[in-house]
């Protein structure tokens, strides 16, 4: 490039010698004229990488997934059999019980996770709180442990019959609790770990969220008179609906996805009580080699995804106009500024 | 030089793209230009995969082979168990592509890998290898070949089922173990073990969520020559059989004479060093070595007899698992790998160091004859658990056909027997909803 452009400069330099007006004009014709070739190349070429790297292990895994879902080994052959797996999906109980924990699951936990990342990130952001960085990290820390530890953690704390929680709640009398051995403690155990892992992530985006707003509307409002729940209401909570948003759609992909917790506690039982969409995909794949079935659940996965978000859009964005509507004039003037 | 506009530009980082990106790609399944050794020549280099006590076994007659064959290099490769089963499904799905020379396949493996990859494993009648089919347990031989006769693996481990009980136990609890000749005894005795003793009849991972916990129910339906398919591949879990089984287990659970213990290996030795004690201890014959070496404190309180039969006088024999080495039809040094294989396997003298090496119970009969393979050990009270499992393979143990979906059903059989310890379902009604469902998802017919 560099080579290019003083080779250019060198042969339009003799001819604009002598008036030196003529300097000004100079420099734009160079940037132009450098524009016609190298530049519009260099861009794309920077972003080959991507490209790359996009079709590689993106572009051509879907195509490759989605044809593999077209198709079954049958005596070995791969061939192609059309929608049958996932004619086969819609009559599998076991997928229906996979979608019903799925949604269980995402329907407790969800919102439960949400709502104390809320409070977790209000405890944060206020000046009552000492060591407020010590906390911010401690509960931070459980999103960076890895899976087996993880695994191997929450099943010693789990252990029916040598667990430390069980043997914590019976100092308070409360009998062993079969938490990884029986269908509905075993869904209560997943839920406390995917809390346990995922709500001090939450609560620092919402604490992103909460340094954003304004502390002059608190001064404001406690001028009014309103008392401390009246400005959570009113400020905190409408304030945090970006982040409320984009925290609802991340936990709910990342739930119908679920497949850590389960693989790690529950193996997906007992008798799949635990067994999500993202367990079933993994044992359709690996354990039973029906690569075809799996694909087709992994697309099913997708799909549902996809309308869930949507549908999630569309509420929160109905809702947004309500609760802002009292302070259009501030918004409006903060645009004229 | 000037370069060209937009549209071009972009076809140049097209192309770049696409040459980049199939680089890229075809730099995961790196080719293999290696030249085979001619047909019929012993040399050059083979590879293994196995894992680390069969590993051991075949290391160790590396250097009697290597006399007879000084040219050959063998590379023994510890891949990991169960690691090992989805790498060569892999190499398996790839053609055959990076499998080495010799595969540890295990018996629960072989129908699946036969079935579902069709010609990658190399029928070894080629090689001549019918000719010890009379040398093995003829249930153990057919296992590892196909309904055609075609040979696809020579049996390396062949495990008869252990039945180890805690003679100390019993003998607090005034029970003469000898006297037990069926299931419905021994359950009877268990009642009168928990009463005096406090120690279950046996422990079952119940809620299975740690590893399947099936291995009861697979011996006792074996003791009554049952197993989930029939020789055709119907499925025949829900017989006759499989649901006495299941009433067995859920007799004795009902009694609460079965204990709780998760399924895994600290627990199992656990149970082995009678931390959390059992009775009894259904399992394969490499059970005994591990008793041994993981509990020597337990010198005298572990005996190993057969297990008892279902009806009186029915059968006392069960395969309890096994392993066979085959040759990938992709092997380009299939001469040489055979040879080792056939050395290891099928000579006396490579038995002998692989057995010494290793440890796994062999399935070649000049070697359970051989001299002092049955010695009396000192551990189990002078009593040989090698002349145990030879008694039973010499019983005509029924040949369990594992098929190419024996994980689903195994599963599925977990998920019933779940149903009855925990929540008190019926065993023939959960299993007939678990045979349904393999059923279901596999095509299979459900045997008359």
């Amino acid at each position: 490039m560099n080579v290019l452009s003083s080779t250019a400069g060198s042969t339009t330099g003799p001819t604009a010698e002598a008036p030196p007006l003529e300097a000004a004009p100079r420099p734009p014709r160079r940037r132009r004229r450098s524009s016609i070739g190298h530049p519009r190349l260099t861009p794309y070429l920077f972003l080959l990488p991507t490209i790359v790297l996009f079709l590689g292990f993106k572009l051509y895994p879907y195509l490759s997934a989605l044809w593999t879902s077209l198709t079954s080994n049958i005596g070995g052959v791969i061939t192609f059999v059309g929608l049958d797996n996932y004619a086969r999906l819609l009559q599998d109980p076991l997928f229906y019980t996979a979608l019903g924990n799925t949604a269980l699951i995402l329907v407790v936990q969800v919102p439960l996770m949400l709502a104390l990342g809320i409070v977790l990130s209000v405890a944060f952001n206020s000046l009552l709180l000492k060591g407020r960085a010590f906390f911010r990290m401690a509960y931070f820390v459980p999103i960076v442990m890895g899976l087996v530890a993880y695994g191997i953690l929450f099943s010693a704390l789990f252990d029916s019959s040598a667990g430390i929680v069980n043997e914590l709640l019976g100092y308070l009398g409360i009998g062993p609790i079969p938490w990884l051995v029986d269908p509905f403690w075993a869904k209560i155990s997943i839920v406390l770990a995917m809390t346990w892992h995922y709500t001090g992530q939450n609560a620092i985006i919402y604490l992103a969220q909460l340094q954003s707003i304004p502390s002059e509307l608190y001064e404001a409002a406690q001028v009014d008179g309103a008392n401390g729940w009246q400005r959570f209401r009113n400020i905190t909570l409408p304030g945090l609906r970006p982040a409320l948003l984009l925290t609802v759609i991340l936990s709910t992909i990342g739930t119908l996805q679920l497949f850590d917790e389960p693989y790690v506690l529950t193996n997906g039982g007992p008798d799949n009580a635990t067994l999500t969409v993202g367990m079933y995909l993994y044992q359709n794949g690996f354990k039973y080699f029906d690569f075809g079935y799996a694909s087709a659940i992994g697309y099913a996965l997708t799909v549902i995804i996809a309308v869930v978000s949507l549908i999630q859009f569309r509420l929160f964005r109905e809702r947004t106009p309500k609760p802002i509507s009292p302070k259009k004039p501030m918004s409006s003037k903060e645009k004229t500024r | 030089m000037r370069f060209t506009p937009t549209r071009q530009a972009l076809r140049i980082v097209a192309a770049a793209a696409a040459v980049t990106t199939a680089a890229a790609l075809a730099g995961c399944s790196s080719a293999d230009d290696a030249q085979p050794a001619a047909e019929g020549e012993v040399g050059g280099k083979i590879t293994i995969w196995t894992w680390n006590a069969p590993g051991d076994g075949l290391e160790a007659a590396i250097p009697a082979f290597q006399k007879l064959y000084p040219d050959v290099e063998i590379d023994v490769q510890d891949v990991g168990n169960p690691a090992i089963w989805e790498k060569i499904t892999t190499g398996m799905a790839a053609g055959g592509q990076g499998l080495p020379d010799v595969m540890n396949i295990g018996i629960d493996y072989m129908g699946n890998y036969v079935e579902q990859f069709p010609g990658q494993l190399v029928d070894l009648r080629d090689f001549g290898a019918e000719s010890l089919e009379s040398e093995f347990p003829s249930g153990a031989w057919k296992s590892g070949s196909g309904a055609d006769g075609a040979v696809y693996g020579i049996p390396y481990e062949v495990n008869a089922t252990g039945f180890f009980y805690r003679s100390d136990v019993f003998e607090e609890a005034g029970i003469d173990i000898d006297s037990i000749e069926t299931w419905d005894q021994l359950i009877e005795a268990g009642v009168t073990i928990k009463e005096k003793t406090g120690v279950p009849l046996y422990n079952q991972d119940k809620a299975a969520t740690e590893a399947d916990s099936a291995g009861l129910w697979q011996l006792q339906t074996a003791l009554q020559d049952s197993f989930y398919f029939d020789e055709n591949g119907d499925i025949t879990m829900n017989g006759e059989a499989g649901v006495h089984s299941l009433e067995l287990i859920k007799k004795a659970n009902d009694l609460g004479i079965v204990g709780d213990v998760q399924g895994s290996w600290d627990n199992l030795l656990a149970q082995l060093r009678g931390e959390k004690p059992t009775a009894i201890m259904p399992a394969g014959g490499w059970m005994a070595g591990v008793i041994e070496n993981e509990a020597p404190e337990m010198a005298g309180k572990w005996g190993v007899r057969l297990p008892p039969s279902i009806e009186p006088g029915g059968i006392t024999a069960a395969v309890n698992g096994g392993t066979y080495l085959s040759i990938p039809t992709a092997s380009k040094n299939q001469k040489t790998a055979w040879e080792f294989v056939n050395f290891a396997l099928g000579t006396l003298e490579g038995q002998k160091l692989v057995y010494e090496g290793g440890g796994m119970f062999p399935g070649y009969k000049p070697m359970l004859e051989s001299e002092g393979f049955a010695a009396p050990s000192e551990f189990f009270n002078g009593q040989s658990p090698n002349a145990i499992f030879i008694a039973e393979l010499a019983q005509d143990t029924p040949v369990l056909n594992y098929t190419s979906d024996y994980a689903r059903a195994l599963k599925a059989y977990t998920d019933a027997q779940t149903r009855v310890l925990l929540s008190g379902a019926d065993p023939q009604e959960a299993l007939d909803e678990a045979a349904d469902q393999v059923a279901q998802q596999t095509g299979r017919k459900l045997a008359d």
